[in-house]
């Protein structure tokens, strides 16, 4: 059930950067929660603001599956 | 009220709330596990169907072991059995039943013998022993030994040869050098030229766990003694006996015999658990239509070849019913019979804890009502799925997601798009036009030809009401919610005065009905009788009629769409499942919202009927078809002379709505429209568009969350240089990737969704 901690997969070369901070994201801390579950992740965050990145490929992927097997419960 | 409150959580423990006799009842009306009509008649419950496909498909080996289950002595029971099966055969309405005997004897005759589970198999600890001979003790001796117990037969004849002839002196040269073959082959201990004495009697008891007899053997040591006929068994004697006539008669008593020889070994009353025993009835439909060949293949003074036995096994039709899988998409999806899915569907109610593996099945039914009316049970899945949802959503475990698109589309219809003003110089109104949701989001310039034409030719004034009957919320189970849009809705027709309601669709007309009082019409009936307006005209080729599921049952509905198609000048042609029987578009039940590829399944179900233009009269079918490429148009099209066009994506269809209403306010009630403008550019690539349908994001979604970021600046920028928003809008975080232009402006190049929540996570 748990979400793959997938920094380096989503960023591998450190592209991404937060616009209004101006400064690249790092692997942070991160926590996916829905309908009373949490889940731990490292995710891109902007180290400055905290702005947490959900690319769009995890969002359809993972995320999405593990939504509907906790719709499911 | 514009959002949906979200369960809070998945740890929710409350009871359900569905009978289960109800369900049971509901799920006994499939007749599909019902036993074919040969092998409801066979008291020994031959498998005929699967032994005739195999006996068909020349696999004797495996027909001999089927008819072996029965038969321990396939050449005994197929030379005297009384085939009531034939009888029962449903091809002799018809034609010539199948001569399923001769089959059987020709099966029994050239069948190999398979020693599958003969070989290795471990002995049951129990012993039984048979004593006296008789077609009885033979076919009882067979029997148990077929049932893996340890067999001893005492008997006064000198050899198998003389025990055989005893039990089956009819038996002619070949088959009796068979069945001999057969009795030496199998595992029983003979002790022959026994003096029956009742010492040899007790003297066995001692040996044996259960001790059987002939008949004529118990008469002779015990005369009087009584047989309890439906046990076969001397319960004084303690003794497994009891007369039997014929050699269906012997096979029956064996059978019953049998099972009380496994009871008693049990240590058990042979009264119990013996289930149904003999021939019973079968509700089985069976669709005769499919039968090809009606006359039975000769039989020969010795009987079926194996290439004749072959032909006429395959006159077998396989008796079963498929009514509802032959004409429903959403049960072929899922390959089972209704009986079935509705237990299982059942089941997924009652889990309160775990995983509700049904939540798809049970949400991707149209609830449209074919099946009931194909059935010739009149099965109800529509039923069974749509209290599962309401119970889903009574026990809080009914998940938000799959509906909650839908459902913020009816408060969109409900509150900001909706509408509902009394004709200009009318304080309260005769009638009132109710369009429904979809007409106004599709063909929004038909529903105003329609009002503006009901207005001019209408005394008492005219009122329009543009909103949901409250239909989605009751597909989606959500009771609560139905009761508070009824509500809501008498409100807003009281303020009119109580009207008549002339609905512009079927399913608002069926959903409106609910409204207890309320005076109801289509507009179909209004148009029929005030005849057709100026500027209408039918198709220029054939076309072919869609009836919604929201008119099942309404012949008079069905009936006045037609007879207004005909006063167009269209010509209609025939297609199979119409009426009361037509399938659903895939948009009813939600289906379109909570499984696509059941709603596609759907909606091609529909189109194969065809290939001319579609006419329907509901706004979704029309929708749903020609999203799928068909040449679609809604009777109110063709009435005023309309085009709706291409089929609008979701974000189109609810500014259709809007732009409705903003207009017949403008035009017709003079107010000024209260109209948002963005005051910026915003741009969208092709990509996008598709997308953002595909994916169930709105336009507005997408405003917000540019809205947001021109607030806060919060975007990251990509490998690209393309800048990537987002905002929480609802129950759901919604993405945008998009580029600024010079003028201020942004071009939409992406947008994604997920529900979960995401925050920055401490330590």
């Amino acid at each position: 059930m748990a979400i793959e901690k997938n920094y380096y997969t989503i960023d591998p070369q450190g592209k991404l950067s937060c616009y209004k901070c101006g400064v690249p994201l790092v692997k942070g801390k991160a926590k996916f929660m829905y309908l009373d579950n949490g889940f731990p992740v490292e995710l891109p965050v902007c180290p400055v603001c905290g702005f947490v990145y959900v690319p769009e490929e995890l969002a359809l992927g993972k995320v999405a599956s593990v939504e509907r097997a906790l719709e499911d419960k | 009220m514009s959002q949906i409150q979200e369960r809070g959580s998945t740890h929710v423990y409350k009871v359900n709330k569905i009978s289960k006799e109800e369900m049971d009842s509901m799920v006994a009306r499939c007749v599909h596990e019902d036993p074919p009509f040969c092998s409801a008649a066979c008291p020994l419950k031959l498998d005929a169907r699967a032994f005739l496909e195999a006996a068909a498909a020349g696999n004797f080996k495996k027909a001999l072991l089927l008819y072996e289950k029965i038969a321990p002595f396939p050449l005994i029971l197929s030379a005297g059995c009384e085939a009531p099966c034939e009888k029962k055969c449903r091809l002799s309405e018809i034609g010539d039943g199948l001569a399923i005997r001769e089959v059987e004897r020709a099966v029994a005759r050239f069948g190999e013998q398979s020693r599958l589970g003969m070989v290795f198999r471990s002995k049951k600890r129990k012993s039984t022993a048979v004593l006296g001979s008789g077609l009885f003790a033979l076919l009882l001796a067979g029997e148990l030994e077929k049932k893996a117990y340890p067999v001893r037969v005492l008997c006064e004849e000198a050899d198998e040869e003389a025990y055989l002839r005893a039990a089956a002196p009819f038996l002619d040269g070949e088959a009796f050098r068979l069945e001999l073959k057969r009795l030496r082959g199998k595992d029983i201990q003979f002790e022959f030229g026994c003096a029956l004495t009742p010492e040899l009697l007790e003297e066995t008891r001692g040996s044996a766990d259960v001790l059987c007899a002939s008949w004529e053997l118990t008469q002779q040591l015990f005369p009087g003694a009584q047989s309890v006929p439906e046990l076969v068994y001397c319960e004084a004697e303690r003794l497994v006996s009891g007369p039997s006539e014929g050699v269906m008669g012997a096979a029956f008593a064996v059978k019953k015999a049998a099972l009380t020889v496994d009871r008693l070994a049990q240590n058990l009353d042979p009264r119990n658990t013996r289930g149904q025993e003999g021939a019973v009835d079968s509700k089985l439909y069976t669709d005769l239509a499919e039968a090809k060949e009606l006359r039975r293949v000769p039989v020969g003074e010795s009987g079926y070849s194996r290439e004749e036995a072959i032909r006429e096994a395959g006159r077998c039709i396989r008796c079963h019913c498929e009514e509802c899988l032959k004409s429903c998409a959403y049960l072929k999806h899922y390959k089972k019979h209704p009986g079935l899915l509705a237990k299982e569907i059942y089941n997924n109610t009652q889990i309160i804890m775990g995983d509700h593996q049904l939540n798809k099945p049970m949400n991707a039914c149209s609830l449209c009502g074919q099946c009931t009316v194909v059935c010739p049970n009149g099965f109800d899945m529509a039923r069974v799925c749509h209290l599962a949802r309401q119970n889903m959503v009574s026990t809080d475990k009914m998940p938000l997601a799959p509906h909650e698109f839908a459902l913020l589309d009816m408060l969109f219809s409900n509150g900001e798009a909706f509408l509902c003003r009394p004709q200009p110089g009318y304080e309260t109104c005769r009638y009132v036009f109710f369009p429904g949701c979809q007409a106004a989001a599709i063909a929004p310039a038909t529903v105003k030809a329609a009002y503006l034409d009901l207005c001019a030719r209408f005394e008492g004034g005219v009122a329009l009401m543009l909103g949901c009957c409250g239909a989605i919320c009751d597909w989606a189970g959500r009771y609560e919610m139905e009761a508070q849009t009824r509500d809501f809705l008498d409100r807003e027709l009281a303020k009119l005065g109580d009207p008549t309601v002339i609905a512009g669709c079927p399913t608002c007309l069926k959903e409106l009905s609910g409204h207890e009082g309320l005076k109801l019409r289509g507009i179909w009936d209004v148009l029929l009788e005030i005849g057709l307006p100026a500027g209408g005209h039918g198709l220029d080729r054939p076309a072919a009629m869609h009836d919604a599921c929201g008119a099942r049952g309404d012949a008079k509905t069905q009936e006045a769409v037609r007879e207004l198609a005909r006063r167009l000048g269209c010509e209609l042609s025939e297609t199979p499942y119409e009426g009361d029987r037509a399938p659903c578009c895939g948009y009813g039940g939600l289906t379109a919202y909570a499984n696509r590829e059941v709603a596609a399944e759907m909606t091609d179900k529909c189109l194969e009927r065809s290939d001319a233009p579609y006419i329907s009269y509901c706004m979704a079918c029309r929708d749903r078809f020609a999203r799928q490429g068909r040449e679609s148009r809604h009777i109110l099209e063709l009435v005023y002379g309309t085009d709706a066009g291409a089929p609008p994506d979701i974000s189109e269809k609810r500014r259709n709505r809007l732009t409705l209403k903003n207009e017949v306010l403008q035009e017709i009630w003079l107010e000024e429209a209260m109209e948002k403008k963005l005051d910026y550019p915003l741009r969208w690539t092709d990509e996008a568009r598709r997308m953002m349908d595909d994916r169930m994001i709105l336009v507005e979604d997408v405003i917000a969350v540019l809205e947001d970021f021109r607030e806060s600046g919060e975007a990251i920028r990509d490998e690209d240089g393309l800048l990537v928003a987002r905002r929480r809008v609802g129950n759901a975080t919604f993405w945008v990737k998009f580029s600024p232009e010079d003028d201020g402006g942004f071009l939409v190049r992406r947008a994604w969704s997920h529900r979960m929540r995401v925050e920055k996570r401490e330590g």
